[in-house]
C-alpha cells in the first residue's frame, strides 16, 4: 500500500523504492550527453585513435605496409639504438628546436609589444605579421628556396652589395639547418605575436598605472610587470612551438630533402624516408613512437617547470 | 515531459548518425565493387589511371576517345592520378583498400614494390603471344617490365639521358659543338671554357639534391667507365671500383676544382637557367625539350665516353594491369594491346615528342614527320641503343640509390673526397642489401 499523504511529524518517512539501473540510465543526463557526442567520438576514434594503436602494433613488426607483417618483437627499437642515421636525425632535430623556440618566443614578444599600440595602420601591420602563418609551408619553402639560391638568389645579391661573401645557405651543410630556422621563424612568428597580443591586452591597465605612479619607467614596467603576467602565454607558446619544432617536416621536404649530406635530416623526415621510400613500415612506426614518447616527456617537464613560474594558470 | 523528449531525440540523433556513417561507408565500398558487374548489355567499363599532363594528356584523351567510339563493347575511362610522383603511393593505398583501376601508369622503379602482389596481373603468357611482338620493345624496357622472370608491365614510356647544349653559348666561347666521339676530357675542357664566374655562367648543370636524380646521372658515368652497380646476383655492391672512382673523380674535378658545374637543388632551376643562357650543357631527357624556350637554339648529342663507351641510362615506365575479374582483365588487355601497338604509339609520339617504345615505330611512315617535328629527338632515339644496362628492380634499390646520391652530393659540394664517398656509399649499400627486403 503506497501512501501519498504527508507523514505525521515524528513518524519515519515511508520507504521509497529506488528506480532500476536501466531506468536511472534512461533518465540520466549522461546518456543524453553521450548520445549527442557519439558521432564525433566515433569519427575521432576511427581516424585518430585507431591509427595510433595500429602504428603501435606495426612498430613490433617487419612490415612493408602492403603485404602481411612479420612479428619481430623489440627488434625495430633495438635497431634504432644502433642506427647512426637516426642518431644524426635526433641531433639535428634537437639543435633545430633549441634554436627555433627561444628565437621565436623572444621575437614574438618583441613584435607583440611593438604592435600593442594604437598607431595609424596598426591593423595592416598586424595582418602583415600574421600572413606568413597562414601561407602554406610548401609555398613558403619554395619561395625561400629561390630567395636563398646561392648563385641567383636575392639574399646573396643583397649581401654582395654590402660586401659580404656569397653564402651557401641550403647548399652548405653548416648553414642549411640555420636557414631552415630562419624560414620557420618567419612562418611562425605571427602565431606567437597573436598569442602575446591577446595576453598583453589582458594585462590590467590599473597595474601599469600603479607602476607609473610609483615612478616606474615604461621600460621597467614592461619587464617587471607585464612580462611576468605573460607567463601563462609564454608557457603555452614554448610548449606548442617545441611540439611543432620536434615534428618539423614540410619545409625540409620541399627545400633540402634532408640534405646536404644529411645535415637537415630531422626525425620525421627520416621516418618518411623509411616508411615511404624504403617501405620499412615497422621501423618507421618505431621511430614515430620514440618521437611520441620524447615529446610526451619534454612536454611534461615543461609543464611542471612552467607551472612553478607562471601565475594565473592552473 | 520536456526531458523525456530530449532523451528520445538525443538517442534518435545518435542512432541516425551511426546509420548514416554505416550507409556512407557501405555505399562507397559497394560502388567500387559494383563496377565488376558493369557488364550491362555486354559492355565492359575499364579504368585507366595515368599522370599525363599538357600535351601528353591531350594526346591520350584523343586516343581513348577514338577507341571508345570504335569499340562500343569496351569503354575506357581515363582517370588522372594526381601526378606520377605520387602514383606508387596511390596505387598501394588502392591495393590496401581493394579498389584499383584496371590499367595504371607506373614508374619503372615502382616495379619492385608492385611485382608479385596478388592484385597485379602476371602478363608473361600474354606478352609471349606472337602477335604482340614482345621482342619489338627495346631490351632494357623488357628488363624494366620484368621481375623474377615474370612480366608485370608493358612499356608505356621510354627516355634516356643525352647531352643538350646551348649553341649560342658555344659560339660565343669559340668551342666546337659536342661530337659523338667526345671523351670525358673533351667534355671537361669544354665545360671549363664555357664557365664565366663574373657572368655567373656555368658549363654544366647537375642535380645535386641527393635523390635518385643525383644517382642516375652518376650511374651513367659509372657505366661509361665500364663499371657495374651491383654484382651479378645483386647481393653486394660493385661500384666501389676503379670505374666508380673515375666517375666520382670527374664529378669532383668539374664541380670542386674547375667550378664549372651549377648544382641544382632539385627544384628544376637548371632549366630556367638554361633558358636564360646561364648554363651551356645539360644531361637531360626528352621531357625537358618541350620546356626549352623557342629563342634558345639548342642541340643534342650522345653522352661523352670515359674512353669509348657512350653509355646512357633510361627510365622506362610501364602500364600495369590489375586483377578486377576476368571480364575486365580481358577487356583491359585488348585495349592495352591496341594502345601499345606500333601504330597507336607511333601516333602518340608524333603528337607529344615522346620516344618510340618499339623498334618498329622507326619504320613507320609517320616517323619522318616525327623527326621533322622534333629535331632533338633523333639523337635520343639513336641513344636508345646506348642503354645497355638497367637499374635493378629490387625493393632495396631505393636504399642503394639514397646511399650513392647522398655521398655524391657530398663530393659535389666539396665535403668529401671521392674515395671516402665511395667507401661510405658502398658500406651503406651493402648493409641495406644484406638486411634484405
Amino acid at each position: 500500500m503506497t501512501s501519498t499523504s504527508t507523514p505525521l511529524a515524528g513518524t519515519p518517512a515511508p520507504p521509497r523504492t529506488r528506480p532500476s539501473f536501466l531506468r536511472r540510465l534512461w533518465w540520466s543526463d549522461t546518456l543524453a550527453g553521450w548520445a549527442f557526442i557519439s558521432p564525433t567520438v566515433l569519427l575521432i576514434g576511427l581516424f585518430g585513435l585507431v591509427p595510433v594503436v595500429w602504428a603501435f602494433v606495426l612498430s613490433f613488426e617487419h612490415n612493408d605496409l602492403i603485404s602481411p607483417g612479420r612479428w619481430v618483437g623489440l627488434d625495430n627499437y633495438r635497431k634504432l639504438l644502433h642506427d647512426p642515421q637516426f642518431a644524426n636525425s635526433v641531433r639535428n632535430t634537437v639543435v633545430y628546436t633549441l634554436v627555433f623556440v627561444p628565437v621565436c618566443v623572444v621575437g614574438a614578444l618583441v613584435v607583440a609589444a611593438a604592435l600593442n599600440r594604437r598607431v595609424r595602420g596598426i591593423t595592416f601591420y598586424r595582418v602583415a605579421v600574421f600572413v606568413p602563418v597562414v601561407t602554406s609551408t610548401v609555398a613558403t619553402a619554395t619561395m625561400f628556396g629561390w630567395l636563398l639560391d646561392p648563385d641567383f638568389g636575392l639574399v646573396n645579391a643583397a649581401l654582395g652589395k654590402v660586401g659580404v661573401a656569397s653564402q651557401g645557405f641550403f647548399r652548405d651543410p653548416h648553414e642549411a639547418l640555420m636557414s631552415i630556422v630562419v624560414m620557420t621563424v618567419w612562418g611562425w612568428l605571427g602565431f606567437g605575436v597573436i598569442i602575446y597580443l591577446a595576453a598583453l591586452q589582458s594585462v590590467s591597465a590599473d597595474l601599469l598605472e600603479a607602476a607609473a605612479m610609483d615612478g616606474c619607467t615604461r621600460w621597467r614596467a614592461f619587464w617587471r610587470v607585464e612580462v611576468p603576467l605573460l607567463a601563462p602565454a609564454t608557457l603555452f607558446l614554448v610548449i606548442w612551438l617545441t611540439i611543432n619544432a620536434l615534428q618539423l617536416f614540410d619545409e625540409i621536404f620541399v627545400t633540402t630533402k634532408g640534405g646536404p649530406v644529411g645535415s637537415t635530416t630531422v626525425v620525421v623526415y627520416y621516418l618518411y624516408v623509411q616508411a615511404f621510400q624504403f617501405f620499412n613500415g615497422g621501423y618507421a612506426s618505431a621511430i614515430a613512437y620514440v618521437l611520441f614518447l620524447a615529446i610526451l616527456a619534454v612536454t611534461t617537464v615543461q609543464l611542471a617547470v612552467g607551472r612553478r613560474f607562471s601565475y594565473g594558470g592552473r | 515531459m520536456a526531458s523525456r523528449l530530449r532523451r528520445a531525440s538525443a538517442l534518435a540523433v545518435g542512432v541516425t548518425a551511426a546509420l548514416c556513417l554505416a550507409a556512407c561507408s557501405g555505399s562507397s565500398s559497394s560502388s567500387a565493387t559494383s563496377t565488376t558487374s558493369a557488364s550491362s548489355g555486354g559492355v565492359v567499363q575499364i579504368t585507366l589511371s595515368h599522370g599525363y599532363t599538357d600535351v601528353e594528356a591531350k594526346a591520350i584523351t584523343a586516343q581513348v576517345a577514338t577507341w571508345n567510339s570504335s569499340h562500343p563493347l569496351i569503354q575506357v575511362k581515363l582517370v588522372f592520378n594526381g601526378g606520377n610522383d605520387g602514383a606508387l603511393q596511390k596505387t598501394l593505398a588502392g591495393l590496401a583498400a581493394g579498389s584499383m583501376p584496371d590499367i595504371a601508369y607506373e614508374y619503372g622503379s615502382s616495379m619492385a614494390a608492385l611485382a608479385g602482389r596478388p592484385q597485379v596481373l602476371d602478363l608473361s603468357s600474354r606478352v609471349k603471344d606472337p602477335s604482340f611482338n614482345w621482342d619489338d620493345f627495346y631490351s632494357f624496357e623488357r628488363d624494366a617490365a620484368t621481375s623474377k622472370s615474370k612480366v608485370y608491365g608493358v612499356p608505356a614510356l621510354v627516355d634516356n639521358l643525352a647531352l643538350v647544349y646551348n649553341k649560342k653559348l658555344f659560339d660565343a666561347a669559340g668551342v666546337s659543338y659536342p661530337t659523338d666521339t667526345w671523351t670525358w676530357d673533351d667534355f671537361r675542357a669544354a665545360a671549363k671554357k664555357l664557365t664565366n664566374a663574373d657572368q655567373k655562367q656555368y658549363g654544366w648543370a647537375y642535380v645535386a639534391d641527393g635523390s635518385e636524380d643525383t644517382t642516375w646521372r652518376w650511374l651513367a658515368m659509372l657505366w661509361q667507365a665500364g663499371g657495374d652497380l651491383l654484382n651479378a646476383s645483386g647481393t653486394q655492391s660493385a661500384f666501389n671500383s676503379p670505374a666508380g672512382l673515375r666517375a666520382t673523380q670527374l664529378l669532383h674535378d668539374m664541380a670542386v676544382s674547375d667550378k664549372s658545374v651549377y648544382l641544382d637543388q632539385g627544384n628544376g632551376n637548371y632549366l630556367n637557367l638554361f633558358n636564360s643562357g646561364k648554363i651551356a650543357m645539360l644531361w637531360t631527357g626528352p621531357w625537358d625539350l618541350s620546356s626549352i624556350n623557342s629563342d634558345v637554339s639548342y642541340g643534342a648529342q650522345i653522352l661523352p665516353a670515359a674512353a669509348a663507351v657512350h653509355s646512357s641510362i633510361a627510365g622506362p615506365d610501364n602500364w600495369m594491369v590489375f586483377n578486377n575479374g576476368t571480364a575486365r582483365e580481358k577487356a583491359a588487355w585488348t585495349f592495352l594491346t591496341w594502345l601499345t601497338s606500333a601504330q597507336t604509339h607511333g601516333a602518340f609520339t608524333l603528337a607529344t615528342g615522346d620516344l618510340p617504345t618499339r623498334a618498329s615505330e622507326t619504320k613507320l611512315d609517320s616517323y619522318t614527320a616525327y623527326l621533322a617535328k622534333y629535331p632533338g629527338d633523333a639523337v635520343f632515339v639513336l641513344n636508345l641503343t646506348n642503354v645497355t644496362k638497367a637499374r635493378p628492380n629490387s625493393t632495396t634499390y631505393p636504399q642503394v640509390s639514397q646511399a650513392i646520391g647522398s655521398q655524391m652530393q657530398g663530393v659535389l659540394i666539396g665535403q668529401s673526397s671521392p674515395q671516402d664517398a665511395l667507401n661510405a656509399a658502398a658500406q651503406q649499400a651493402d648493409s641495406a642489401l644484406a638486411a634484405g627486403p
